[in-house]
């Protein structure tokens, strides 16, 4: 995919390096560590966006390839005693091993099957942590941050916050992440992906190896799950209420309000699934509600919005911005 | 559709809608938000996280509207020194991930002076270091891992509970002694608590054969319709007291599910956070059993307490608070139970604790003492000071529970009393043998001993005077 | 031995309710091709009105009735309001690809889902409550011994039985479940074969609208009620159609069964912390041997 490397893709992730950095300058310290989560959200939604987005293929467990980073990550973090960025260069390669195993199922499934096995996936493999318990920490999990900023980057931009350290840790990787899907979606191989998603029998017939391309697919998606997952847990720690079967579901919400096959759509997909409960709170900050009313509003209104998504503008937030009626191709 | 050019331009749209949607919190930042001191009149923020919705919210979602009930009716008498008491309570869903960011918003957002009462251990462990860290009290957490009240790790956490490991420790070595001749069995559910409270048996000499007299199952999965199996095996292997270390919910399925195998072993033993009978009555009476059956069902059934039972009304404390509750309780479920006592209580020992360091007379740690003497005479109350008095002051606030708070530089676990009891005809916990016995011991190997704790009474206004 | 009996007989109450749950999926996906993850939302629905009805007098049976009722105009509701538009929609872009046909409706009914949860959680204040059994739940005795197994759990291995044979004469010999079948399969054919396919839609909606709110009224007096309480069945329920193939109905009950048995078997033999990676195993085992469950058909497979 390297091959196809464009000056353009650089330039825009550059951009979104600068933005994201303005932001986190200027942003109040709940914003940044809200923006955290939208970053690790957007790398999660993109594993989404690759896989069922370009390639057409579901999965409801990517907060299981999530856990597989983070608990590879805790793991490096605590027993090798690497730095948290190489620990979530590892837990990336880790995932990508994850996802082979994976892909080499689910290249044999389709629709409702695959759907039900990640499923089951995602419910299986936060219970590997109680079985195994002296290895993964049990129902505590185990215990990780990013540490302390580096004093290099506090003497070159100033004081930094506790929750802008973490935003400034995470970008580079939200960084890359962006920069790869942007030349995975432009490249041969992305165009490869959508004809398997398109016709799988077409597809075959100009060449195209159709098994391999699903799990190849898996493979490139486990790895971006994975890097996500990681950076989660250094939120504070790994363990398996930080990636329950709702996480899988919350990502696959962001995927489709944002647009399930637009880079662009993940970002706000993400943005919104982090920001709806503060903007509701924002709203009906002056109304008397009932406090159960309060409580389940947030998931009411992502129900809602799903639902209006999927049956008015099945593109999302990016093919409604998008001026052009969507061609499909 | 096709991704192609006008990537950035939608990006910066993207992006705007995000810098909006944060600038919008940025305007709400109050003009004192470089000090955490609350002084003069200024209300007193306390910020508190648990599980308002999901699987693990039923009966926790109660303790919130409880300790604000409590509050609203001290504000209704004036505050403390003319401040006002806000709770604000932020729903995590029992989900960790979540958990962060509330945290991060009451810190950030809220300007908490404090956290209090938070409910969840897989979900506290999310942010303890990072409270602590920013050396914010984290006052009555609602939770009893030991693990969170070592001071040398955590010096602001504190706990509202005895820990699963005391209690398991006083219980097990009463059975131990009681029923030396019996088959003793255990069902408990495969979390932090579960294996805690197996952890104390183990340590008070009770052991369990796996498969055997030992049986688990997965929290939350109580809703599965599999818990037959496990009973099914204490049955076959003869366990004669059978006890139950789940939550309330899962106790009712528990016994009606053992009742329905006619399963009935010589005495149910449950561990009291699993024991509220409303619970379990309300659970197995819109199941279609009739009130007079199923405490027929919990008659004579074990468990243990840090603090009177919620039934007993002729405890002036649980008549106090239920006066209380009846009046300020805005919640939409304020029926009086274990859960609602337990929130009026934490609400009680909190503003014991703020008003004990705002108190002029109280003696702080000889390093803070200066500062926090001064600090009280000023009316301002600061974040070191409250801690400060937590940790040194910790035995004069009282509470409901029939043994002081334990609090010292050495430990921050809460109750380390608790007294054996059986539930009566009218489902209300009595006393083994007529007399109430609070037995005392620590979380580690320490011996199980009497306690002569005498519990302070409760004023007639029914406010504490730290 | 006791042991080892209690374990099949838990096994096989557990079983049947799995079996319910998942011949409410089958029916959907066999009338309208879509997987209803919404379906224990609606039966947690239902059931919390019909709990509400009980409470507030009403016999048992009176509260049964208005259930299914409810659950069929559920059922309807969301074929009307959400599925049927979606149809409509075959030829944007998003439903262009025969993967994302089967994908959409999944979403979709997520949110349904979760709107369900969150207006039972708005209702009734997301409080615990237990549900009655219409016939005693006293165990069995064999053998001198009470076996973990009930009157109730009869009852409901009876409902699932009937149900099975009903729904199957029903596909195979009446014209209208033929109708079903054949615009589940290929809505374009049956229409151009002048079958009104939307409003056979529609009436597989209602009719696994009522089957669900009917497991609903089973499940809930061996579990607890509560907003989120179903989830997990539902999970094992949709685990137990794939294993046994989706377009199935044999398959569905028996994928269920399948299920109940290896989940009390791991519960008595090994350790509850077990469970979820058994199932994952034994999903994955079958898969791998038959990618159509065990009695699913291989043109099912195909979405």
């Amino acid at each position: 995919m390297f091959k196809h490397f464009q000056k353009g893709n650089a330039i825009k992730s550059l951009i979104f390096f600068a933005l994201i950095f303005y932001f986190g300058k200027v942003f109040d310290p709940y914003n940044q560590g809200q923006l955290s989560v939208v970053l690790i959200y957007f790398i999660g939604i993109l594993s989404i966006t690759l896989l069922t987005g370009l390639s057409g293929q579901i999965s409801l467990g990517q907060g299981a390839l999530m856990a597989v980073g983070g608990y590879t990550c805790a793991l490096v973090v605590l027993n090798l005693g690497l730095s948290y960025w190489q620990s979530i260069i590892i837990s990336a390669v880790v995932s990508l091993i994850a996802g082979w195993l994976l892909g080499i199922t689910a290249a044999r499934l389709s629709g409702p099957y695959l759907a039900g096995t990640t499923l089951v996936i995602a419910l299986a493999i936060p219970s590997l942590a109680t079985r195994f318990e002296s290895v993964f920490g049990g129902d505590v999990g185990l215990s990780v941050d990013f540490g302390n900023p580096p004093e290099w980057l506090s003497g070159a931009i100033g004081e930094i916050g506790y929750e802008q350290w973490q935003l400034f840790a995470i970008l580079p990787f939200a960084t890359i992440a962006l920069f790869l899907a942007l030349n995975i979606f432009k490249s041969r191989t992305g165009r490869s992906w959508r004809a398997v998603r398109d016709h799988e029998i077409a597809a075959s017939l100009t060449g195209i190896n159709v098994q391999r391309v699903k799990i190849f697919t898996f493979v490139v998606a486990s790895g971006f799950a994975g890097l996500a997952g990681a950076m989660y847990g250094l939120r504070g720690i790994v363990g398996p209420s930080v990636y329950p079967v709702s996480l899988s579901l919350a990502l696959l919400t962001g995927a489709i309000l944002g647009g399930l096959r637009s880079i662009a759509g993940a970002f706000f997909g993400a943005a919104l699934v982090v920001f709806l409960p503060d903007l509701i709170d924002k709203i009906t900050g002056g109304w008397e509600l009932a406090p159960q009313v309060g409580d389940y509003l947030p998931a009411m209104v992502s129900g809602i919005l799903l639902i209006l998504t999927v049956v008015l503008n099945p593109a999302g937030i990016a093919g409604a911005l998008h001026h052009h009626k969507p061609r499909h191709k | 559709m096709n991704i192609r050019a006008s990537l950035s331009r939608k990006k910066l749209i993207g992006l705007t809608a995000v810098l909006i949607a944060g600038s919008m919190t940025l305007a709400e930042i109050p003009a004192n938000a470089n000090s955490s001191d609350v002084s003069g009149t200024s209300d007193i923020v306390l910020g508190m996280q648990l599980p308002q919705t999901g699987l693990a919210s039923p009966g926790y979602n109660k303790i919130d509207d409880a300790m604000r009930g409590y509050f609203d009716y001290v504000n209704s008498k004036g505050g403390i020194g003319g401040k006002k008491i806000r709770l604000e309570v932020k729903d995590d869903g029992y989900k960790a991930g979540l958990t962060i960011s509330t945290a991060s918003s009451l810190i950030n957002k809220e300007k908490v002076f404090s956290f209090v009462g938070s409910v969840g251990t897989q979900t506290h462990i999310a942010v303890i270091k990072d409270i602590n860290r920013r050396k914010i009290p984290d006052v009555f957490v609602n939770t009893g891992y030991t693990e969170f009240y070592k001071p040398a790790t955590y010096p602001t956490t504190f706990a509202a509970l005895g820990t699963y490991v005391t209690e398991a420790k006083i219980m097990g070595k009463y059975l131990k002694e009681t029923y030396a001749d019996k088959k003793i069995g255990i069902l408990y559910q495969t979390d932090d608590f579960g294996r805690n409270a197996l952890k104390g048996f183990n340590e008070a000499g009770l052991t369990f054969e796996k498969k055997k007299t030992e049986a688990s199952f997965i929290s939350g999965t109580q809703s599965n319709p599999g818990l037959g199996s496990q009973i099914g095996q204490l049955k076959a292997n003869g366990v004669e007291i059978a006890i139950i270390a789940a939550v309330s919910s899962a106790t009712a399925v528990s016994l009606l599910t053992a009742s329905a195998l006619g399963y009935k072993p010589e005495k149910w033993v449950v561990i009291s956070v699993g024991a509220d009978a409303t619970t379990i009555q309300t659970i197995a009476g819109l199941r279609g059993i009739a009130p007079a059956d199923s405490a027929a069902l919990l008659k004579g059934l074990i468990s243990a307490s840090h603090a009177p039972a919620p039934g007993d009304s002729s405890d002036e404390y649980v008549s106090a608070f239920k006066k209380i509750n009846d009046e300020f309780n805005k919640g939409p479920d304020k029926r009086w139970d274990n859960n609602v006592l337990q929130g009026m209580n934490i609400g009680y020992m909190t503003v014991g604790a703020l008003m004990g360091t705002l108190n002029t007379k109280t003696v702080f740690s000889a390093k803070n003492n200066k500062t926090c003497q001064a600090n009280a005479k000023k009316g301002t109350l600061s974040r070191v000071c409250f801690i400060d008095y937590m940790e040194s002051n910790g035995s004069k606030i009282n509470s409901a529970a029939f043994s002081a708070l334990q609090y010292s530089a050495t430990t921050h676990e809460a109750f380390s009393g608790f007294w054996i009891g059986a539930y009566d005809a009218a489902t209300v916990l009595q006393p083994v043998g007529g007399t109430r016995v609070v037995y005392t011991t620590d979380s580690g190997s320490g011996l199980v001993t009497v306690s002569n704790y005498k519990r302070p009474a409760i004023a007639a206004d029914a406010l504490p005077k730290n | 031995m006791e042991q080892f009996l209690s374990a099949v007989f838990a096994g096989t109450a557990s079983g049947s309710i799995y079996a319910l749950v998942a011949l409410g999926l089958v029916l959907v996906w066999r009338g309208a091709g879509v997987i209803n993850f919404a379906q224990m939302g609606q039966a947690m629905f239902s059931t919390y009105v019909a709990s509400t009805m009980i409470i507030n007098g009403y016999s048992y049976w009176i509260a049964f009735f208005v259930a299914l009722a409810v659950g069929t105009a559920l059922g309807t509701a969301v074929d009307l309001l959400v599925m049927r538009p979606l149809s409509g929609k075959r030829s944007s872009a998003m439903l262009a690809s025969p993967a994302m046909r089967g994908t959409v409706p999944v979403i979709a009914s997520l949110g349904i889902l979760g709107i369900l949860q969150a207006a039972a959680g708005m209702i009734w204040a997301a409080e615990e409550r237990g549900f009655p059994a219409p016939v005693n739940t006293l165990g069995l005795t064999i053998g001198g011994t009470v076996m973990p197994f009930t009157a109730f759990d009869l009852f409901v291995i009876g409902i699932v039985l009937v149900t099975l044979i009903i729904t199957t004469i029903f596909f195979q010999k009446t014209g209208m479940g033929l109708a079903m079948r054949a615009s589940a399969l290929n809505p374009e054919v049956a229409r151009l074969s002048g079958i009104r396919t939307s409003s056979v839609r529609t009436l597989s909606w209602a009719i696994s609208g009522a089957a669900s709110s009917l497991a609903g009224l089973l499940v809930t007096p061996n579990t607890n009620l509560s907003p989120n309480t179903l989830d997990l069945i539902l999970i094992i329920g949709f685990t137990a159609t794939v294993i046994g193939g989706l377009d199935s109905l044999p398959g569905g009950v028996l994928g269920g069964f399948i299920l109940g048995l290896v989940i009390s078997f791991v519960n008595v033999y090994s350790s509850p912390s077990d469970i979820f990676l058994a199932i994952l195993a034994l999903l994955l085992i079958v898969l791998l041997v038959r990618p159509q469950g065990i009695l699913g058909s291989k043109e099912a497979r195909r979405v």
